[in-house]
């Protein structure tokens, strides 16, 4: 009788080691992150912050997820070459380029356009951020 | 039987017995006391070590009452404290209500050189002193060490080093009022004068402080270069000779506790202003707020500075304090 007990314990350790040794394959990207099954890809906010981290926006942002385009007025005198972007996304989706840092927004003519990548990775869309000086 | 007896019966002996083991208390004793002159010191103060600020500390030293009495403690410095350097002759005691009580142990102390020394004229078995040095000038950029001695009656002595504690090489200055119109400030000279003193000084003035009221956008309080776009510098008759482009960027919650007096533990040393990277940096900062700063290089690039605003009026005023690297 303790021999069978013996060998059923033996194999409920054997099925218990290869359970736990058995890895799910869940695809991830090149940056660690997982890729789902969502395909909703807009931004939702967007803030700017001076070289202080305190926002220079004057009223909230305009988000136009049709035109992919974010509208932000900035307060006169706005250090516009110092500047910290930061996004909110959909679930689960990523921003190009990644924002590593502050950013020059200088150049006013020619607006920084980042691409919204949704969760499954497919869709990709280039969300053009217009800054706006408030005038003196 | 006999073995199943003793399986269930021992785990609840011997948890018995680490109960009872668990539950003894052992008694406390007193320390003995050494029968030697003992001694120990702290530094009170934090932060970098300032030119003309003071470096604090506490030292106390102990005979058994027994063995004899207190009768000198000394401190020596390796550079000489500047005028005002001083060692308590006061043994300090914290009452019920946490006021810290001073009793006299002997006369003022005295300074020789870069010794500092009280003798005791009353009996004391122990006492706390409180030391100050005041940093001296020829200090800045060294190390300086502090070596307590104390002496008792029976002769004996005890001796304790702090240090070395690198002295830093910025300046400060503190609460400078500046007005509208009336702010011409100085990094090299730390100093703020009026228009008609900024255009003798001409290259010296670095930054003018501006406080304007404008309606359609948020200006308020600035620290704007003379070299600066003339949009951020409104109604501004600038003096003549005045063409520095100092570069500045704007900080916030970044309370220095040698400028605020806050309650922040945040120093800003001289590593903080050498590290500071001002590339594609403005030459102005607008829309300035009370406890806001910004890092400041000179046009020249010789100095580097943070000015930090303790307050600011709405009638176009505002105080500040500067921390200043030579580079």
């Amino acid at each position: 009788m303790k021999k069978y007990i013996n060998i059923t314990l033996a194999l409920s350790i054997l099925a218990l080691t290869w359970v736990s040794c058995f890895k799910e394959d869940t695809p991830v990207d090149e940056d660690g992150l997982l890729i789902t099954t969502r395909t909703e890809c807009a931004v939702t906010n967007f803030e700017l912050l001076g070289s202080d981290f305190v926002t220079v926006r004057t009223v909230a942002p305009v988000i136009d997820t049709v035109a992919q385009k974010v509208s932000v007025t900035v307060q006169f005198g706005t250090d516009l070459k110092n500047l910290y972007p930061q996004f909110s996304l959909s679930q689960d989706a990523k921003l190009d380029p990644k924002i590593t840092g502050k950013m020059d927004f200088s150049d006013l003519g020619n607006p920084k356009v980042f691409t919204v990548v949704s969760g499954n990775r497919v869709v990709k869309k280039p969300y053009t951020v217009v800054i706006t000086v408030q005038p003196k | 039987m006999k073995l199943k007896y003793i399986k269930t019966i021992s785990p609840v002996f011997v948890a018995a017995v680490l109960l009872f083991l668990g539950c003894k208390k052992e008694e406390y004793a007193l320390p003995t006391a050494k029968d030697v002159l003992q001694n120990t010191a702290i530094k009170r103060t934090l932060g970098p070590n300032i030119v003309t600020q003071t470096i604090d500390f506490a030292y106390a030293a102990a005979i058994l009452p027994e063995k004899g009495k207190l009768t000198s403690i000394q401190v020596e410095a390796t550079i000489a404290g500047a005028t005002g350097t001083y060692l308590e002759n006061k043994s300090y005691n914290t009452n019920g209500s946490g006021v810290d009580v001073g009793v006299p142990i002997g006369d003022a102390s005295v300074n020789d050189g870069a010794k500092t020394t009280v003798t005791f004229s009353k009996d004391t078995s122990a006492a706390t002193l409180r030391y100050y040095y005041v940093i001296p000038e020829e200090a800045r950029g060294k190390t300086v060490s502090f070596t307590f001695t104390s002496k008792s009656s029976n002769g004996e002595t005890a001796t304790m080093t702090m240090g070395p504690y690198t002295i830093a090489k910025m300046d400060m200055v503190r609460n400078l009022a500046v007005k509208t119109d009336s702010a011409y400030i100085s990094i090299a000279d730390m100093k703020v004068y009026d228009p008609k003193t900024a255009a003798t000084l001409g290259a010296k003035i670095d930054l003018i402080y501006l406080y304007r009221n404008i309606t359609t956008s948020t200006f308020a309080h600035a620290l704007v270069s003379p070299a600066a776009d003339t949009a951020y510098l409104p109604s501004v008759k600038m003096p003549a000779g005045l063409t520095n482009s100092s570069k500045l960027i704007k900080v916030f919650n970044l309370q220095d506790f040698n400028l605020a007096r806050l309650q922040f533990g945040i120093y800003i040393d001289d590593i903080d202003l050498q590290q500071v990277d001002f590339t594609n940096a403005p030459n102005y900062a607008i829309n300035l707020r009370a406890e806001a700063g910004t890092w400041v290089q000179t046009a020249d690039g010789k100095y580097r500075a943070y000015i930090f605003i303790n307050s600011v009026n709405a009638n176009g005023s505002a105080v500040i304090s500067i921390k200043r690297l030579a580079l």
